[in-house]
């Protein structure tokens, strides 16, 4: 479905990613990792065709991202980083989650039943239907992210990619969003791409891991990874991972920053 | 008998040149109260008195060329705006630093050109602060087309420009032509601008981009509500300052924005 090769990003004469390629097939969920300045953002903005690399090649089912923008055919569905969102608007959650029908004249229309409904439903399935008619600014940020999981679905893509949902979201919540991913990906065949921080429960639930930092260190099944001496790899030798139980399959649930200790 | 004509002709030229400045304001007051949301939710505020002292520099150069039309002003500004547009985009400073940029040059741009000007005795203080008397007739029908057609951008690329503004990476990827549009943008604000000068005047007229949804969004939490109190607000003022200004005598545009403010006031009461 996706197959990236030899991407590299040179900007300012300094390599923001080097060489990197992998396949993500249909369906897969797929958790990219790494420390910030890995250049995480750049390859997702890369894998949606915000970003063209200066060596290399990405393809969407053999055609080129910016393929998919021009037809405007809503096979990806976006969550930008939440520090980039306008929360200060005067919207609606309904208006958020209806914000990328592109209309002209929106202004003076209203929105069809059918369309109401859709979002509502979207809605539901983040478990914030109950919040339909407030305004964006009066929730918190995890409401907030919630909203956005839903509008990303509105147009029911083929391809999620997600940078950093779980940002503001408390941990009851984050686990539920891993979960309907998990159910986007085996019951409807939606392929999901997300940036994560969370490198711990997010292993239960992805078919894959990409560790970055600027090349990428691994992709592949959680259980495959040697976590000690991926994480020490892509997140230098300062920090010290903590690794709870072995029936946990490699789980990780914490990692140490011991750099203030040494 | 004479005299009486006269007052009575005196009379109904005054009434035509209120109505003129009433429906010219109120022309360009509606499409600037949509601007509005989107200057004010995109933080860059500052747009409004970068363009409208930059049109102080294409005034002062249509003086020394003897021309005084709408037509050097109106290119100045469109020009700064591209620029400040091009700088932001692709230079990496920030709107407000860019503005500030074009602002101060342009402002010492029409003064340098004013100095070389011997015998110039035109309006500073009108240009500066407004002058109803400088709103004729002939003024209406390009203010007429100008608010048709900005009417018909923002209308129709609302949807985009609200995707813009909520982020825009996500118009982006749905196809939105995100630099395209930022441009078009920038040169209805000009215009816009550029025609509400000589009513209001380079000093005043942001608050024609900033009040009105900042009175909007203390009286409504929906954008169709900020945008509708924003626009029924600058209604209310343009109407009711050229016409408090006729009979206060007072300065038309300095009377307008005074109007606007108590609005404001008196919506942040409502508010709290």
């Amino acid at each position: 479905m996706i197959r990236a090769q030899n991407i590299t990003l040179v900007r300012n004469n300094k390599k923001i990613l080097e060489d990197v390629g992998f396949d993500v097939k249909k369906g897969e969920f797929v958790a990219i990792i790494g420390p910030n300045g890995a250049g995480k953002t750049t390859l997702v903005k890369i894998v949606i065709g915000l970003l063209k690399p200066t060596d290399g090649t990405i393809k969407i089912n053999g055609v080129e991202p910016e393929e998919f923008i021009k037809k405007r055919n809503g096979v990806i569905g976006y969550l930008p980083q939440k520090a980039i969102v306008n929360w200060s608007m005067p919207l609606k959650v309904l208006d958020v989650v209806l914000i990328e029908k592109l209309s002209p004249f929106s202004f003076f229309r209203k929105y069809s039943k059918e369309d109401v409904e859709r979002a509502e439903y979207w809605l539901e399935v983040f478990g914030i239907k109950n919040r339909v008619n407030a305004y964006i600014r009066d929730l918190s940020g995890g409401e907030q992210q919630r909203v956005s999981l839903a509008r990303c679905m509105f147009n029911e893509p083929e391809i999620l990619v997600l940078d950093e949902p779980n940002t503001a979201v408390d941990a009851v919540y984050n686990v539920k969003i891993y979960e309907t991913l998990r159910k986007l990906c085996d019951n409807r065949d939606i392929t999901v791409i997300m940036v994560t921080h969370d490198i711990g429960a997010v292993t239960m639930y992805v078919d894959k891991v990409m560790c970055l930092n600027i090349k990428l260190h691994c992709h592949s099944s959680p259980s495959a990874i040697n976590y000690s001496e991926m994480l020490k790899r892509v997140y230098g030798n300062n920090i010290n991972i903590v690794i709870h139980g072995e029936k946990c399959n490699n789980c990780i649930f914490g990692v140490r920053d011991d750099r203030n200790t040494h | 008998m004479g005299k009486s004509v006269i007052t009575a002709f005196l009379v109904l030229e005054m009434t035509e040149i209120l109505i003129n400045a009433t429906l010219i304001g109120i022309l360009i007051a509606i499409p600037l109260s949509f601007l509005s949301y989107f200057v004010v939710m995109r933080k860059m505020t500052f747009a409004g008195v970068g363009i409208a002292h930059a049109s102080f520099g294409g005034i002062a150069l249509g003086f020394l060329l003897g021309c005084e039309s709408f037509i050097f002003p109106l290119v100045f500004c469109v020009v700064s705006s591209l620029f400040i547009g091009f700088l932001y985009k692709k230079g990496g400073f920030s709107e407000d630093s860019v503005i500030d940029v074009v602002f101060v040059f342009s402002m010492a741009f029409g003064i340098f050109i004013l100095s070389l000007s011997n015998g110039y005795s035109g309006n500073v203080l009108g240009l500066l602060f407004g002058d109803i008397l400088s709103v004729n007739k002939d003024y209406i029908v390009p203010v007429i087309g100008i608010f048709l057609l900005s009417m018909f951008f923002i209308s129709y690329f609302f949807s985009h420009l609200n995707l813009i503004t909520y982020n825009e990476d996500l118009a982006r990827i749905n196809g939105v032509r995100v630099d395209l549009l930022y441009y078009f943008f920038w040169i209805v604000l000009s215009v816009l601008i550029v025609f509400s000068i000589r009513l209001i005047g380079i000093v005043l007229v942001n608050a024609f981009l900033v009040l009105p949804t900042l009175v909007g969004l203390n009286v409504s939490k929906n954008f169709k509500g900020v945008i509708g109190v924003g626009i029924l607000s600058s209604i209310i003022s343009v109407a009711g300052g050229v016409i408090l200004s006729y009979y206060v005598n007072t300065p038309t545009g300095a009377t307008i924005v005074l109007l606007f403010f108590a609005f404001w006031i008196l919506s942040f009461i409502f508010k709290i």
